[in-house]
């Protein structure tokens, strides 16, 4: 999938919190060898599968998508959200780890959300995974309590 | 799946262009959002509105005061508000609409939301919510309904700005109507309220959502094919043939085919009782006949149905001969709970009508099948099981014989509501119902204390049917507030409280499955509250009834009450029990149509 244009877009830089209320730097290294959340290394899966789902760009439908997994007991393994070159419409990739029998009761569950305008599986969902951990992994490091919690 | 562009709106729900009536006011005077807001439920034909004022809804109050046209039943409390409006859909087929104030006033309407969502009810809750600068402060009275409503809605709204009111509500009808019915939330700030709505209407767009498909020709023609080629075949009918109206294309298919009929909790009265091919309700406290009926048959044509587990017992036993056709709006129930050999996906009465015109065209080119041994068997059980009950001992009311002569003396032309329970179920069974949208209760998520709101709602839509609420005590103790708005805006429903001093189903699990311990499930109900008093308190007239003999003169003199609400208050004996009854958990093969008796089904073909 490619962006048509840069994301995130430029704009003003991010206010920094207070260093008072920073907390006391990670006394592990940055890189730690650990990864986290789920372990790259799993074994690709029958069970595994992308969807992309371009939906209305409104607030509270990324709350609505998730509810629904939730309510119909779903588990989501990913979950990315951009913007597309519509301004009102957003594209979510979810990969989740279902039988594809399970995954036709969450489409179709998810089809009749009014604000889920499309929604197709994408072919390599161990691939798109992959790249997905891979944003996670070399992403910005969590600040602040998060960090705390996560070292 | 295929994203379609936005299709227009074409039920009387369109936000028409500015300069015509509706969309927009007259040339020089312009009008705030709560103004806006009016004139739209005028448009989309809104005749009453059941609700609750609160602080941050009193602008839309203010525009209420000034419209004609538009009745507004003040409640006193707001879960009678959205019970009634389901009442009112369920009774009419129109929209249901509650109203109510933010926060606490849109909490207290989650459960009406929630219950309209599982029985599919056309329902529009409008709240107020705090000014939209306020939002996310923890203001006072501040809620986020939109997202809490999110899990049991069909779809909910939160609106910000002045010139999106008009379209959102037309929007939310349009939504709640359409496709698979359901209950749609618009919340809306004070601040969108009281500003002025700019005449740039809009219409929301909603490219997401589908009008329902029609079913395809060959899916009908394969579905007429297993028709044909089935031996015991059964018309499973649910409540989506009572909300799509196919009650009389319903009749023709049976009487065409002569495939026994079964209809759930959801449907009674879509399908005659009185009708031979009626082979009653099926599922944990259906009869014998119609559990058997849907157990033993190799074809199950679902109608508007979506085999509910109080329907199906335990799944991996449920007719283990059947093959599946399902027919539903709902693309997502087709294969939701058990694998499908046809779907026909669209509005049961044109989804029935095409099968009956499939079935003719075949049965003319020559096909006959014969289901004339299937059809003796069902009456067999229908003969052999019928409903019934033990006379209780000596001098005391049995529960069942009050709803029985209840539903002998009143008639099928009246509406029943019930809360649910030990009397939802013998109300079900033992009333009789003919015709669609006389027996309205909460089915799919239980909603005790349904009864009196919705009988309340389906007076109002109905002012010269005579509604009955038969209701549990229990039940009874959560809603009759709502009297006090029956009685002060002359709602004339009647109540018979089935008093068995007990939450009765509770109890009776307690006593099948928990070795008689009776866990916090007696009421003193025969001493506190008096029922008689409190109707009367209420402004209702009340009656009490202890013994058989004097049933049918009470019911008779509830009757001769026209001009205020009336309860009775039947104190029944304490220890009767639904049968029969499949227990939770188990097959439909080990129903009991008495307490330890099972039914001898004959030998399997």
């Amino acid at each position: 999938m490619t962006l048509l244009h840069d994301y995130p877009p430029p704009g003003p830089p991010v206010p920094t919190a207070p260093t008072a209320y920073r907390p006391a730097p990670p006394t592990q290294p940055p890189h730690s060898p650990a990864p986290k959340g789920t372990p790259m290394n799993a074994n690709p899966s029958p069970n595994r599968h992308a969807l992309s789902v371009l939906v209305e760009n409104n607030p509270g439908v990324l709350a609505r998508v998730s509810v629904l997994f939730a309510r119909r007991n779903f588990n989501i393994d990913h979950l990315v959200v951009g913007p597309t070159e519509d301004s009102k419409v957003s594209r979510m990739t979810i990969v989740v780890n279902v039988s594809s029998e399970q995954l036709h009761k969450v489409t179709s569950q998810l089809d009749k959300l009014v604000e889920v305008i499309h929604i197709e599986e994408l072919a390599d969902a161990d691939a798109i995974r992959t790249q997905l951990w891979a944003i996670n992994d070399n992403g910005p490091r969590p600040v602040g309590a998060m960090a705390a919690a996560a070292f | 799946m295929t994203a379609t562009h936005s299709e227009p709106i074409v039920d009387g729900a369109t936000p028409t262009a500015p300069g015509t009536t509706g969309g927009t006011s007259a040339p020089g005077t312009r009008r705030t959002g709560a103004e806006a807001l009016v004139a739209t439920l005028e448009r989309v034909g809104v005749e009453h509105i059941f609700g609750l004022p609160g602080g941050a809804v009193l602008p839309l109050y203010d525009a209420l005061y000034g419209a004609e046209g538009i009745r507004h039943i003040l409640v006193r409390h707001e879960q009678g508000a959205g019970h009634a409006a389901e009442g009112y859909a369920m009774a009419t087929g129109r929209v249901g609409v509650c109203m109510a104030t933010s926060g606490p006033g849109a909490t207290n309407l989650v459960t009406p939301l929630a219950n309209a969502y599982m029985d599919s009810t056309p329902m529009v809750a409008i709240t107020g919510n705090v000014a939209s600068s306020a939002i996310g402060s923890d203001a006072f009275q501040e809620a986020d309904i939109r997202s809490i409503s999110m899990p049991v809605t069909k779809h909910s709204f939160l609106v910000t700005r002045p010139e999106e009111i008009a379209a959102t509500v037309a929007s939310a009808f349009h939504l709640a109507r359409s496709g698979r019915p359901g209950p749609v939330l618009v919340d809306v700030t004070k601040d969108a309220l009281t500003a002025i709505a700019d005449e740039s209407l809009l219409q929301l767009p909603m490219p997401g959502y589908r009008a329902p498909a029609q079913p395809a020709p060959e899916e009908v023609r394969d579905a007429v094919e297993l028709m044909l080629g089935a031996s015991r075949p059964v018309l499973y009918v649910g409540g989506g043939t009572v909300h799509a109206g196919a009650s009389e294309e319903l009749r023709t298919l049976a009487e065409l085919t002569g495939i026994p009929v079964v209809t759930t909790l959801m449907a009674r009265g879509a399908f005659p009782d009185s009708h031979p091919q009626h082979m009653g309700m099926p599922g944990m406290h259906g009869s014998v006949s119609g559990v058997a009926t849907l157990q033993k048959s190799d074809l199950i044509i679902s109608l508007g149905a979506r085999f509910d587990d109080r329907v199906t017992g335990a799944k991996s036993t449920f007719a283990p001969g059947a093959t599946i056709i399902h027919a539903d709006i709902d693309p997502a129930e087709i294969g939701k709970n058990f694998p499908t050999a046809v779907g026909l996906v669209g509005d049961a009465r044109a989804t029935i009508a095409e099968l009956s015109s499939e079935w003719i065209r075949r049965t003319s080119a020559g096909a006959a099948p014969d289901y004339d041994a299937w059809v003796a068997r069902c009456q067999e059980w229908k003969r052999r099981y019928p409903l019934g009950y033990e006379a209780p001992p000596s001098g005391a009311l049995a529960p069942q014989y009050v709803i029985e002569r209840l539903g002998r003396l009143v008639g099928p032309d009246a509406v029943y509501a019930s809360g649910v329970g030990q009397h939802q179920m013998w109300a079900s069974q033992y009333v009789g119902y003919e015709r669609p949208r006389h027996w309205i209760n909460s089915g799919g998520l239980g909603t005790m204390g349904y009864a009196v709101p919705a009988a309340m709602g389906a007076k109002v839509a109905l002012p010269d049917t005579t509604v009955w609420a038969i209701d549990g005590d229990g039940c009874f103790q959560m809603t009759n507030q709502e009297l006090a708005t029956c009685a002060v805006e002359g709602i004339p429903i009647k109540v018979a409280v089935i008093n068995n001093a007990a939450l009765g189903m509770v109890k009776q699990w307690q006593a099948l499955f928990y070795s008689e311990r009776f866990s916090a499930s007696q009421l003193p109900s025969k001493q506190v509250p008096d029922f008689v008093g409190l109707a009367q308190a209420l402004g209702c007239v009340g009656l009490r009834c202890d013994t058989p003999e004097d049933v049918d003169r009470t019911i008779e003199a509830a009757m001769e009450v026209d001009d205020q609400p009336v309860v009775v208050d039947f104190r029944v004996c304490k220890d009767a029990m639904v049968w029969p009854m499949v227990p939770a958990g188990t097959s439909n093969d080990d129903i009991q149509h008495a307490r330890d008796l099972t039914p001898d089904f004959g030998e399997d073909e």
